[in-house]
């Protein structure tokens, strides 16, 4: 099965995450046994951020991967055990809250909208977001 | 960040008692209100405001960096020319982000100011400095002073001051400093956390150098603008700095520090340290919402219960100011205002001279114009937290709006104390 980061470089619609994973040198880390959790935010999530904010980012690996690991969780986590967990904490150390769907709404993660969820990886899981999360 | 103007239909009016700013924010706009006269203050006292703070970033970094532990630190405000010239990293040819113009290196106006000061004379800066015609370094100083000590306001910055691998890092700059100074390696020796605590105080300088390294650019810029005629209203040049905390918010917050020619990270940019989170976040609740009362203006005795208990509920910024007393002695806004006074721009001036008693209390009314200009940057701050952490204003789902509501309305909380001066910026004849 491909690794987390084998999907995201072969699907289309992440080129930007695929990009800011290489600037922050988390290839590596994400390509390793794990198992992850991974909320990847697709290309229009990273379109949504003012001008400016993705370069400033890119130009500072330390800081990038600091955003990037609040989207990692350490262990593999389906749509329903997250649900039922109602709160994760990440890699970046800060917590991310899980909304129980209301009625027949989307999966919501923190601010973010999941638009496809359970994607089984060789090294975890895969849940797509519409929105950058930002800690706090 | 887009402006909307349609009114909110999807969920109930809010009841509460800001209700009225609570609506304004849900649809896109300001704490204060947009009217043509709060843009042309806000603007002005923007650009009065840049000037000065050239000086700041720049003398913040060079005290972290290379004054360091100097035991007589007495031309700390002396700033050398290489600090000058120091490139700002978001602005000139040389930026590291390019979407704010200017020039990299000190403003020409300051460097004017430096010269011949108040005075208008040029006279040795020795003279000038002990005359006190000059940049009041003390109020940038006392912004330091409030995050030191208000301290745990989010971020991980504070945290890792107390950590082994800063101490350590501070250990090997302390020794290099002091190199071939027995008496004060001795001190280190025998009061190893006085130092420390030193360093702590130091690294806060760098922070809050760094912070304003950014602003002054966009303050400059939003000047820029609005001599252009490029600003619609106040929404617009709060949408404007929305954007610019989005497009920096990843900036590094470090502290290195240079001994001769060899650099100590006190703390490294690999921490990961943000512009935001480490800087920004808690420079505006430190300062903008805290701070402390001004000396002699309040006991400290706990029976007198005259300060709160619970260093959360300060509420001694801008944002509660009685700006009356600005002009008094030890009243770290004075030497702001004095500051901006050097740089009002000329329709500012005039308008002063038009209002209150013209000439004779413009720090006053300046002070009220910053009050205001400074709820139009807190605004920014929480529409831009609003963005960050919840949802668009033009979400169609009544439970995200619900959210957006229940933020604001936090935040609102913050400004129902008498002392707030929210609904006294909400009427033009407020000066």
């Amino acid at each position: 099965m491909p690794t987390i980061v084998d999907i995201a470089v072969n699907t289309e619609g992440f080129s930007t995450l695929v990009a800011a994973v290489q600037a922050a040198g988390l290839v590596e880390a994400l390509q390793s046994p794990g198992p992850f959790t991974v909320f990847a935010p697709n290309d229009a999530a990273f379109a949504k951020l003012p001008p400016g904010t993705v370069q400033t980012l890119v130009q500072n690996p330390p800081q990038l991967g600091r955003i990037l690991k609040f989207h990692v969780v350490s262990g593999k986590y389906t749509k329903d055990e997250l649900i039922k967990l109602g709160t994760v904490d990440s890699l970046e150390g800060a917590s991310i809250p899980i909304h129980s769907p209301f009625d027949d709404e989307a999966f919501e993660v923190k601010n973010a909208t999941v638009l496809a969820a359970d994607i089984e990886a060789d090294n975890g899981i895969i849940h797509v977001l519409d929105t950058v999360m930002l800690m706090g | 960040m887009p402006t909307l103007t349609q009114p909110q239909t999807l969920i109930p009016p809010s009841t509460h008692p800001h209700a009225d700013v609570i609506h304004r924010l849900e649809a896109g706009g300001s704490m204060l209100p947009d009217t043509p006269e709060n843009l042309m203050q806000i603007i002005g006292i923007y650009k009065a405001y840049a000037v000065p703070m050239d000086f700041y970033w720049r003398d913040l970094l060079y005290i972290a960096e290379r004054v360091f532990l100097n035991p007589v630190p007495a031309f700390k405000y002396f700033l050398p020319q290489e600090y000058l010239d120091l490139p700002n990293h978001y602005a000139g040819d040389t930026a590291d982000l390019r979407i704010w113009r200017g020039e990299a290196t000190a403003h020409p106006e300051l460097l004017e100011f430096m010269e011949k000061g108040e005075l208008k004379r040029k006279l040795p800066k020795l003279f000038h400095h002990l005359w006190h015609d000059r940049v009041n370094m003390e109020f940038a100083e006392a912004c330091m002073r409030a995050m030191l000590w208000h301290q745990d306001m989010g971020g991980r910055f504070n945290d890792y001051l107390y950590t082994e691998e800063y101490k350590a890092a501070c250990d090997r700059a302390i020794r290099a400093y002091f190199k071939g100074n027995p008496a004060m390696l001795g001190l280190h020796k025998l009061f190893p956390e006085m130092f420390y605590e030193k360093c702590r105080e130091l690294s806060y300088y760098s922070n809050l150098g760094l912070f304003w390294e950014v602003m002054a650019p966009v303050f400059f810029e939003m000047s820029d603008i609005y001599d252009e005629g490029g600003f619609a209203g106040v929404p617009a040049a709060m949408d404007f700095l929305v954007n610019g905390i989005f497009a920096v918010a990843g900036r590094p917050i470090y502290h290195h520090v240079y001994v001769g020619d060899e650099c100590f990270e006190l703390i490294p940019k690999s921490c990961g340290f943000t512009w935001l989170y480490e800087a920004a976040l808690p420079y505006v609740e430190a300062v903008f919402y805290r701070t402390a009362p001004f000396r002699g203006t309040k006991s400290y005795n706990a029976q007198a219960g005259q300060v709160p208990q619970d260093q959360n509920d300060f509420h001694y910024g801008i944002l509660y100011a009685d700006v009356f007393p600005v002009g008094s002695a030890g009243i770290p806004p004075t030497l702001l205002m004095q500051d901006m006074l050097h740089f009002l721009p000329p329709y500012l001036l005039e308008y002063y001279q038009q209002h209150c008693r013209g000439e004779d209390d413009m720090l006053i009314q300046l002070g009220i114009t910053f009050q205001r200009s400074m709820y139009n940057v807190t605004s920014a701050v929480i529409q831009a937290l609003r963005a960050a952490l919840l949802y668009p204003l033009d979400d169609q789902n009544p439970r995200h709006l619900m959210a957006n509501r229940q933020f604001f309305e936090a935040q609102m909380d913050r400004f129902v104390r008498p002392e707030a001066r929210l609904r006294d910026v909400q009427r033009q004849e407020y000066r």
